[in-house]
């Protein structure tokens, strides 16, 4: 990272951390939405079929906190993804003007973004960890890591193509239709239904399950599925930035 | 009143300028309504809630109409906070660009509203459509109202998202047929309104009592977000 871009990113954290509000809302609203999850769940018996084909009896009130750490980590990182880029194109284009290259304007709001999600992930499982131990953890972060950044992903789409207001009413509803309905298997019969497949939570979802109730990893379609989707998305998040900030 | 009247119809063709966003205001709500509708009884069973059937599937739609006028009434406020200022300044008043920019507000609710009660009445049909479809249109409006506090307040776009998104979540989670059924889950805005609901879903009408706890909860919903907005919009001496 050169001296401009690294001067950039200063600012970009700088930016945030001048914002104590958010940074409460960044720890609370993971720490409310998980251990309530907990709390307020039934330890009624789930029979659920994990990605490797395999059924297990659990509970629900483990697969609500299981899965809303993923609709959480979405969620929020869906709609910093959002604001991120939406404050990004409305001030580097200046930046651009004023010698930056379009990647060294870029990448600042990417660390920013990418952060954010860490951070968010970070509290979730910290809270998390209270009341359910996964299996696997490795999955378990991978799977929840994959959810953050293909939701930031797609909140920074929603910034760049269909502005603030459209985007946000996006960004609330689409993680908890996804992860939240089509993906869970507290719901349909334990697995999600086949219309699900095509949806972006479906591979982080079913890896998270995997990490969560599996201590054999048996989840690597659905972790390719997922690894897909975050490509396509990350490529499309830079090309719509680049043309958006004047590159070619 | 011209005045509020020309401003009202403004703010609300400024709001619906990108067809995007009308396209998000009315695909959402029909689209949550639709996918909620099969799993909510089995998520208010997991809670430990006793609602269900077409209950479940109404309680769907209030939720859709209250989170989507939330964020509406939020940004109604917070992406036009320096116009409002100069608006009140050059002469409007305060109180006016409030009224009208919560009229607007409570227009874009009253489409969303009717949104989420047509899917429910297509999707589901409901026993007492009447009911549910005030019931619906109340939930929207108590969020219209708490969206335009919460803007009048936060200026950030990204923390006064979260917040509307942290007090609905407590509110829904904590509702009649959900966890809640006492201490503090009385006290949620939309606990009345929910009752009406889930009781219209299940053909049945609800006490006189519960229509006047639900309107008095509405009209202090917009009357403090109208305070508010004047608060935060009002001249100040320098």
């Amino acid at each position: 990272m050169n001296g401009r871009a690294s001067t950039a990113t200063r600012m970009g954290f700088r930016e945030q951390l001048r914002r104590p509000l958010l940074l409460v809302l960044l720890v609370a609203v993971p720490l409310l939405f998980i251990s309530w999850s907990f709390a307020i769940t039934e330890a009624t018996p789930r029979l659920i079929t994990l990605p490797g084909g395999e059924q297990l009896l659990t509970t629900m009130r483990e697969l609500h906190g299981a899965v809303m750490v993923p609709i959480t980590v979405g969620f929020l990182a869906g709609l910093i993804g959002l604001f991120v880029i939406r404050s990004a194109l409305e001030s580097d284009r200046r930046l651009v003007l004023a010698g930056y290259s379009p990647g060294e304007a870029i990448l600042p709001r990417i660390a920013v973004l990418v952060s954010a999600t860490l951070v968010v992930l970070a509290v979730s499982l910290a809270v998390t960890a209270i009341d359910f131990i996964p299996a696997s953890w490795g999955p378990f972060v991978a799977g929840n890591l994959l959810a953050g950044l293909i939701y930031g992903a797609i909140g920074a789409l929603a910034g760049a193509s269909i502005g603030r207001l459209g985007g946000a009413y996006l960004m609330f509803f689409l993680p908890m239709l996804d992860i939240g309905v089509a993906q869970n298997p507290m719901f349909f019969d334990g697995s999600p239904p086949g219309w699900a497949t095509a949806l972006p939570g479906y591979g982080p979802t079913r890896v998270i399950i995997d990490g969560a109730f599996s201590q054999s990893f048996g989840a690597i379609g659905p972790l390719v599925v997922a690894l897909l989707w975050l490509l396509g998305l990350s490529l499309a998040v830079l090309v719509l930035l680049r043309r958006s900030l004047g590159g070619h | 009143m011209s005045a509020i009247a020309v401003s009202g119809a403004d703010f609300l063709r400024e709001h619906l300028r990108a067809r995007l966003t009308l396209v998000m205001l009315i695909a959402i709500p029909a689209l949550f309504v639709i996918a909620s509708a099969s799993v909510l009884g089995e998520f208010a069973a997991a809670l430990g809630g006793s609602v269900g059937g077409d209950s479940a599937s109404a309680l769907g739609a209030g939720w859709a109409a209250a989170f989507l006028a939330g964020a509406l009434g939020f940004f109604q406020v917070a992406s036009s906070r320096e116009a409002d200022r100069r608006l009140a300044l050059a002469g409007m008043g305060a109180a006016r660009v409030a009224v009208a920019r919560i009229s607007a507000s409570i227009a874009l609710g009253l489409l969303i509203s009717t949104v989420a009660f047509l899917t429910l009445q297509l999707s589901a049909g409901v026993a007492h459509p009447a009911h549910a479809f005030a019931a619906i249109l109340i939930f929207a409006l108590i969020y219209v109202g708490i969206g335009t506090l919460v803007g009048s307040f936060v200026s950030g776009a990204l923390e006064g998202s979260l917040t509307v998104a942290f007090i609905f979540l407590i509110d829904a989670f904590s509702g009649p047929g959900m966890s809640g059924s006492g201490g503090v889950a009385q006290l949620m805005p939309t606990r009345k309104a929910a009752d009406v609901l889930i009781a219209a879903g299940a053909g049945r009408g609800s006490p006189a009592s519960d229509w006047i706890a639900v309107a008095l909860t509405t009209l202090g919903a917009l009357l403090l977000a109208a305070a508010a907005f004047w608060l935060s919009a009002r001249p100040r001496s320098t």
